[in-house]
């Protein structure tokens, strides 16, 4: 090895060899002829589809180009593509080396730690060993066997924004041919060349409010990138929007608070269909077959006061139905309407083919924040079934036979008054995960109460649009871990987690009956699905505030989760 | 073929190239260049936008901060985690600040003013996309090759001298992370690319066409560490004076309207 040369002979030695490199680089760079990445991006539309086997087996490792039968693999393998591994949603990984059995030899493989904001919130994707993660508005390409960075690409946080964006959270990014796709947060889109790191553009998606901002991970679907907004609590009017892989120019956009002369418009008296929130923070799902979007939407704003936003405030609190070329709303179905309890529905749509009641149906199945799992036919939003999860519950006295709850009639006033679940939500945006072997949807959830109050306030810019505000009742707030069995429509069983702390970790599963999930006590765990009974875990020293992944390099698999500020991967021996 | 600075030293060339410029510290901004990626380049980056273990030094406070301030700093360390570097002693400590001052656009004699782009944008763009082949390996706002680093945001806060110096002596400093490698693996298999990543235990290696090698340690038998990056070192003698400030300028001002186009909005 030799470090700068001062010897004269020394250099001639050293150069020829580096010369005639360097000579043989540049001559292929020249072949190439470089077009923008994500030109190239566009050659894996032309490759025929074959979503049902395991694509791409000839890419080599460290070579990193996505097609579209790597976005349609119906199981994630080695490769992790997509915030959720997969369009369903259901965060399920077919590797198999890690089992129940040997589960308790997992180790430690290293952790990254990118020194820029504290709770990561990042599902880290990989592809042929190169593993992508986002740190606030800063992405790094590592090498996922060392966790050692390959590129950085940095890009400056945003001054001056409020609620959930002040604190530059990020989920992750979206990867197509050779290109990644992040969003930053004050809501501009990025394109960069997933070799380098280098930005191919920036788009600003979300003007005219500066209470707008962006964490959530894109979702890339055919040749277009799906990105929503944060602030639903701050007023601004929550939209999906498609952007052109390529060029970055705008497809289409969805607003979820009707405008003048939409249906729905007449919760939104004079300019508050402007400010009514329906946010869209998390990634959605997506069946290629039935060609359809699925995607929550966020609470109402203000989120307290519902005086001033009567009816049923479409289309916050929603699952929408989408037409993915076009944005055309095909159906939606509204799990809490006329909010008044910061009931987002941005929990992931997990798509599940299974059998209900004797019938295979085209499911989407989700836990909701207040307090209710669903299942919906996906194929025209028809309710099927719901089922109370949150074990205190006041808000709603049931739901009715359309899907509708029934209200309690409580509301929030200046006094207060006392709602389970909380603000917080008997779930939230960590992942749940479904499991096609054995029908078990995995889940967080969270029992607590808190005291609603509500005073009319008007919508200022540069402030959160609450109308008031909710404290979480002393002595409540308990955390489970519960696994649903689709079979018989009731829960296989339900662990409390121990631990001190609130824990946001999601949860997945694998192939070989495993679920993986970080606990209330800043451990990440493994435990078996069949039980629940943990077989490991590891100190990470944080709060998870992430949901976890798993990937392979050479057939060796691993376990990754953001934690705290760090990023951490486990592994056999 | 002659390497460029050993043709002619970097001063002269500059100011040749720049007309009447005055460097009356170009000496002290090499070595400062020198010290700077010796000692901070680790933590703070090459370009002191920061790195994985220490933040920007390009903020507005590090710009704010007085030479008294960093020279306290750099001397002692601070209780966020960096490390005094007092046994570097005061001459490298003033050089490396000088140095940082020029990295921030603050030196004495630097400006970011339109009457100190020394050539003509357009004329710059042509050459970069044309006969000088800058885009067959750097990227610039989107149009370009990813083997070496992006430009779109290079020449913000730089000044004319040091843009043409990376141009004319591209491994004055050499980027440790840009620096061409020869790998030989334990299976014969020999590899030539630019280094990424390397420790006592694995090297990560990129190769022309975008991959990776990922190699532990014990599947490598040798490396050569070449003491260049990939950039052509003869820029010199391929361009002239003239076109060389074109694109010099072309890098500046395109920077300095992305910077204006990418942080508008909210």
């Amino acid at each position: 090895m030799t470090g700068k040369l001062s010897g004269v002979s020394n250099q001639r030695v050293q150069h020829r060899p580096a010369q005639s490199a360097r000579e043989h680089l540049l001559f292929s760079c020249l072949l190439a002829l470089l077009l923008p990445a994500c030109v190239h991006a566009q050659t894996g539309t032309t490759k025929p589809v074959e979503p049902h086997g395991p694509s791409h087996q000839d890419q080599k490792l460290g070579e990193i180009q996505v097609q579209q039968t790597d976005l349609l693999q119906k199981t994630p393998a080695a490769n992790w593509v997509s915030y959720n591994g997969d369009y369903s949603g259901k965060r399920f990984s077919s590797l198999r080396e890690i089992t129940p059995e040997n589960a308790s030899h997992v180790t430690a493989q290293w952790v990254f730690h990118p020194h820029t904001v504290s709770p990561l919130e990042v599902t880290p994707l990989v592809v042929a060993g190169v593993m992508f993660v986002t740190s606030a508005n800063d992405a790094y390409a590592l090498d996922a066997r060392t966790g050692k960075v390959l590129w950085h690409h940095t890009y400056p946080i945003s001054s001056g924004l409020v609620d959930d964006a002040a604190q530059h959270h990020n989920r992750g990014v979206g990867i197509l041919g050779t290109s990644i796709y992040m969003e930053t947060d004050n809501a501009h889109l990025l394109c960069l060349d997933a070799r380098s790191g280098s930005l191919i553009w920036d788009v600003p998606y979300a003007n005219g409010n500066r209470n707008y901002g962006a964490t959530s991970a894109p979702l890339v679907v055919k040749d277009e990138i799906l990105v929503g907004t944060s602030g639903g609590d701050d007023g601004v009017r929550g939209f999906l929007a498609a952007f052109d892989a390529k060029t970055g120019k705008e497809k289409w956009r969805f607003w979820t608070i009707p405008g003048p002369g939409e249906r729905g418009h007449e919760s939104w008296p004079s300019d508050l269909y402007l400010h009514g929130g329906g946010t869209t923070w998390m990634p959605g799902t997506y069946d290629p077959e039935l060609n359809t979007l699925y995607w929550g939407t966020g609470n109402p704003a203000p989120d307290y006061d519902g005086s001033v936003r009567p009816g049923d405030d479409l289309y916050t609190s929603c699952l929408l139905a989408l037409d993915p070329d076009t944005g055309r709303l095909k159906w939606y179905f509204q799990f809490s309407p006329h909010d008044l309890y910061d009931y987002d529905a941005v929990q992931t749509p997990v798509v599940v083919d299974a059998n209900f009641k004797g019938i295979e149906h085209k499911m989407i199945v989700t836990a909701n924040r207040n307090g209710f799992l669903y299942i919906l036919d996906r194929t025209n939003g028809r309710f099927l079934f719901a089922k109370q999860f949150a074990i205190e519950q006041n808000w709603a006295k049931g739901i009715d036979p359309n899907g509708r709850p029934i209200s309690a009639g409580l509301t929030p006033d200046e006094n207060g008054v006392s709602v389970c679940p909380a603000n917080g939500g008997a779930t939230n945006w960590y992942s749940s995960s479904f499991d096609p072997l054995t029908h078990r949807f995995y889940f967080r959830s969270y029992e607590a109460c808190a005291v609603f109050r509500a005073k009319t306030e008007s919508f200022e810019e540069g402030h959160a649009f609450y109308s008031t505000g909710a404290e979480v009742v002393p002595q409540t707030g308990h955390s489970y871990i519960n696994a649903f069995d689709l079979d018989n429509l009731d829960f296989s069983w339900r662990d409390p987690l121990i631990g001190s702390y609130k824990g946001w970790g999601g949860v997945m599963s694998t192939e070989t009956g495993l679920i993986a999930y970080g606990d209330d006590a800043l451990n990440f765990v493994i435990a078996d699905g069949r039980t629940g009974k943990p077989l490991w875990h590891f100190n990470v020293g944080q709060l998870v505030h992430a949901s976890p992944m798993s990937y392979a390099i050479d057939g060796k698999q691993y376990f990754a989760i953001a934690a705290g500020s760090d990023v951490f991967s486990f592994a056999l021996p | 073929m002659l390497r460029w600075r050993s043709a002619f030293p970097t001063t002269l060339c500059s100011t040749l190239i720049l007309g009447a410029c005055p460097l009356p510290s170009t000496a002290q901004s090499n070595q400062g260049a020198q010290r700077f990626v010796e000692y901070c380049a680790a933590c703070h980056g090459a370009d002191a936008r920061g790195g994985d273990k220490g933040p920007s030094l390009l903020s507005p406070v590090s710009v704010a901060a007085s030479d008294d301030d960093l020279i306290r700093v750099i001397h002692d360390g601070t209780s966020q985690g960096m490390p005094p570097f007092a046994q570097i002693g005061n001459t490298n400590i003033a050089a490396v600040i000088h140095y940082l001052r020029v990295l921030q656009g603050t030196a004495a004699g630097s400006t970011g003013s339109e009457s100190s782009i020394p050539g003509n944008p357009a004329a710059g763009q042509d050459l970069f996309f044309g006969k000088a082949r800058c885009f067959t390996c750097h990227m610039m706002q989107g149009q370009g090759g990813f083997i070496a680093g992006g430009l779109t945001n290079y020449g913000r806060n730089r000044t004319p001298q040091a843009v043409l110096h990376a141009i004319l002596s591209p491994d004055d400093p050499l980027i440790h992370s840009s620096r061409v490698v020869n790998v030989t693996t334990s299976a014969g298999q020999r590899i030539t690319g630019v280094l990424r990543n390397e420790d006592a235990f694995g090297i990560d290696v990129q190769t022309e066409d975008g991959r990776f090698h990922m190699l532990p340690m014990s599947d490598v038998s040798d490396i050569q560490h070449t003491d260049h990056s990939l950039m052509p070192s003869d820029y010199a003698t391929r361009l002239t004076s003239k076109q060389l400030n074109d694109i010099v300028s072309f890098l500046i001002v395109s920077a300095r309207d992305s910077n204006k186009s990418t942080r508008q909005g909210n």
